[in-house]
């Protein structure tokens, strides 16, 4: 463990929303091929710690560090380019535009050809197109059966829920990020899909070569991807290390079932 | 309960296809049935080259088959408005902001070039050098009026940009009479008179004189652009646009810069605008203050509104519409038959099943020619009214009743087919069927007896009206819109 890299890491991270403390003093890190998973109660802050990564909202205090840079004060964008991507707990994809569009939109950033190329059709725009075009299958065939070549052409609305949340994930793929966010993968789906979000969790990572940080309520899926477990409450780091250490510390157990049941059991 | 929460072995056989949704849109796309169905269809898998021709060609062939020095003008401003159709597109349609001052645009290409190019400034500036600083001048007028307004959205923007329109509009009244430190007093724009004399487009010595050739190189300036942004829009900056119309937030996370696109498009719609102005300067001989008005603005959004937001070829529907349609009316022959076709393809796409449809068209001639005798034979004056000219109006003259004064009585059928079609709004089923038969009859005596005569004032801008809210609500999303799904 000693050898790995830090690459994401958080120092003391504050956010507050009016009176509401939503993280405080926090601190967090990811390593280089690791997969975190982020578990606590509703409103504990979760979203709001992957907000403030993004720079969606900038932290009122705190340090966060990409492979040792500060990306505190970068606009959202300049955080993607920098190999943060995200997925979103409400699903955001851009309904309207192809499933395939919506995976080539997304590497606006890695490109460069200005719109007058474009126009032009010059040879850089035509390059990058065609790079684009092949990286955005390339993601989609990651999925395999499960995202197949007709739907690429039909609406994102068209899709299925947990189809949707897999285009996410693609989306996210396709802005060729370091470290993936991703938050509730499983939500809203039937056991087996459930399943198949483990495994798939598992194989971006020995194949895509993503390190993780996950938000997640399913217990089986936090149990079966889980290097290391971080639990939240009210904004505060309570618990971290593995699944069982974490699930079965008292102070976990206090913050979802409430204090007495915790005393009783 | 902890059997359910297992997880379970995925199924061997992976379930494609039988997705619900997928299925419901499949079922979507198959509705597109009957002729206009199948044009669609064709229209959605016919090649990008060949959508341009079918405008393209009879566009160019246009001028060669017609004679009228009117209709060329019509055609040119037709032209122009499309031109000034696909730069709103690109603002409102791609980007999805709501420039309300977009006009000043149009007005700054046009000021611009009679500025370097007329008899009134004294420069003759020639085309290819005066166009692109016109189109320059309008870009960077919208990159300072974008910057500070980038950040705005939805209502607000639309109202800084308003509040601009006008002040260009003030602006181009006044500046006659500036005085500038260490260049004295400069008239700019020929203040209320406007700038006159302004300079016919000449470019690299051609010198492009009668409407006919300077219909022919806006249909150039129109195709060049069209294509230009058809190539913008199927790359990387095309689908930013559409990603930050669909979902700001997401679009901002996912590596595209919002602001900058937005302001971006914004630059690029004002651009064309100047372009547009440009051209249109030339062919007025002219630019003055009244041109550049809110009247104006709000044509242009109804040509890329009714033809869709968002598709270049809507604009092209849009513009002929809301353009050729007032000027077919203006002549009562052509109004005669703008009126029927109009009546009778809204009864032919709108009314299903066939049942109701034969109801209605056949009790509305049985209506019609049944009045007919009756009253022919009761109250002579009832028939005694003159036919119209044309061949339509004689056979129609045996089916409606044409009473000889027909002012008064017209008057009132006008009022009564009003409170009909809000009755008809309020019926259902079978009765409203039934009670479109009088109402069709209704509409056709008003205009028979009221709307022909004054269709080139009045009339044609009730119908056109009465056509933009048939078709909103047919289609809201456009005609060549495709219909968005906001959350599913």
């Amino acid at each position: 463990m000693g050898e790995t890299k830090r690459l994401l890491e958080l120092r003391g991270l504050n956010k507050s929303f009016g009176g509401l403390a939503c993280l405080q003093d926090l601190d967090l890190h990811v390593d280089e091929g690791e997969i975190v998973s982020v578990i606590g109660p509703n409103g504990a802050g979760k979203t709001t710690l992957f907000n403030v990564i993004t720079g969606i909202y900038p932290p009122d205090d705190g340090e966060i560090l990409l492979e040792g840079k500060s990306i505190v004060g970068l606009e959202p964008h300049e955080v993607t380019n920098r190999g943060v991507a995200r997925t979103f707990q409400t699903l955001r994809l851009f309904l309207n535009m192809s499933v395939r569009e919506n995976v080539m939109a997304v590497q606006y950033g890695g490109t460069k050809s200005t719109p007058f190329e474009a126009m032009l059709r010059l040879p850089r725009a035509r390059r990058e197109e065609r790079e684009i075009r092949r990286r955005a299958e390339e993601k989609l065939s990651f999925f395999g059966q499960r995202l197949v070549g007709y739907r690429w052409d039909q609406p994102a609305y068209s899709l299925s829920y947990a189809n949707r949340r897999r285009l996410e994930i693609a989306r996210a793929m396709a802005t060729e990020p370091r470290i993936l966010l991703l938050d509730e993968p499983a939500a809203g789906m039937n056991p087996t899909e459930t399943h198949e979000i483990t495994e798939l969790i598992g194989k971006l990572r020995e194949e895509g070569g993503y390190t993780i940080l996950v938000i997640e309520h399913d217990m089986h899926v936090v149990e079966g991807i889980s290097d290391r477990v971080i639990a939240l409450d009210h904004g505060v780091k309570i618990a971290e290390g593995s699944f069982d250490a974490v699930a079965t510390d008292p102070r976990v157990v206090e913050a979802y079932l409430g204090l007495r049941k915790a005393q009783t059991k | 309960m902890a059997d359910e929460l297992t997880p379970q072995p995925p199924p061997d056989q992976p379930r494609i296809g039988v997705d619900e949704w997928v299925a419901s849109v499949e079922e979507k796309r198959e509705q597109y049935s009957g002729p206009i169905g199948r044009l669609r269809r064709w229209w959605d898998q016919a090649p990008v080259g060949a959508r341009l021709l079918v405008f393209v060609v009879p566009a160019a062939i246009f001028p060669l088959v017609t004679t009228e020095g009117n209709l060329f003008r019509y055609g040119l401003i037709t032209l122009i408005y499309a031109l000034l159709g696909l730069g709103l597109n690109v603002t409102v349609g791609f980007a999805g902001l709501l420039d309300l001052g977009y006009i000043a645009f149009f007005g700054f290409g046009a000021y611009t070039y009679g500025y370097l190019a007329s008899g009134h400034s004294g420069r003759h500036w020639a085309a290819e050098f005066a166009i692109p600083v016109a189109v320059a001048v309008a870009a960077a007028v919208g990159l300072a009026v974008g910057l500070p307004s980038r950040r705005l959205v939805g209502d607000y923007l639309a109202i800084v940009t308003l509040f601009f329109g006008q002040a260009f509009v003030v602006f181009v009244n006044n500046a006659n009479r500036i005085d500038f430190p260490f260049v004295g007093h400069t008239d700019l724009t020929g203040g209320a008179n406007g700038l006159d004399n302004i300079d016919p487009l000449k470019v690299f010595g051609w010198k492009v004189n009668t409407t006919k050739e300077y219909y022919f190189f806006t249909l150039g300036a129109f195709v060049l652009v069209m294509v230009l942004l058809y190539l913008l829009s199927e790359s990387r900056t095309g689908r930013a646009w559409r990603a930050l119309r669909e979902d700001p937030l997401a679009a901002e996370v996912m590596s595209m810069p919002v602001n900058r696109l937005k302001l971006l498009a914004f630059v690029f719609g004002a651009a064309i605008a100047g372009f547009a102005g440009s051209i249109y300067g030339a062919v007025q001989t002219g630019a003055f203050p009244g041109d550049f008005d809110v009247g104006l603005l709000i044509t242009i959004y109804a040509i890329v509104i009714l033809g869709g937001a968002g598709s270049l070829a809507g604009v092209i529907i849009g513009a002929l519409i809301v353009n050729g349609v007032p000027e077919l009316l203006r002549d009562p022959n052509e109004a005669e038959w703008v009126f029927y076709t109009t009546l009778v393809l809204l009864v032919l796409i709108k009314l299903r099943p066939w049942r109701r449809l034969a109801v209605v068209v056949g009790g509305t001639i049985a209506l019609g020619f049944l009045l007919h005798v009756v009253v022919g034979a009761a109250w002579s004056r009832g028939t005694a009214g003159e036919p119209g000219e044309g061949a339509l109006a004689h056979w129609v003259s045996h089916w409606m009743l044409l009473p000889s004064h027909p002012t008064q009585i017209a008057n009132w059928a006008y009022g009564l087919m009003i409170a009909a079609i809000l009755m008809l709004t309020l019926l259902k089923g079978w009765w409203r069927t039934i009670a479109m038969i009088p109402t069709i009859w209704l509409a056709a005596f008003a205009w028979e007896n009221l709307l022909v005569v004054q269709t080139a004032g009045a009339t044609r801008f009730l119908l056109l009206g009465a056509l933009l809210v048939v078709l909103m609500n047919a289609r809201p999303q456009g005609l060549f819109g495709t219909a968005r799904v906001e959350i599913a």
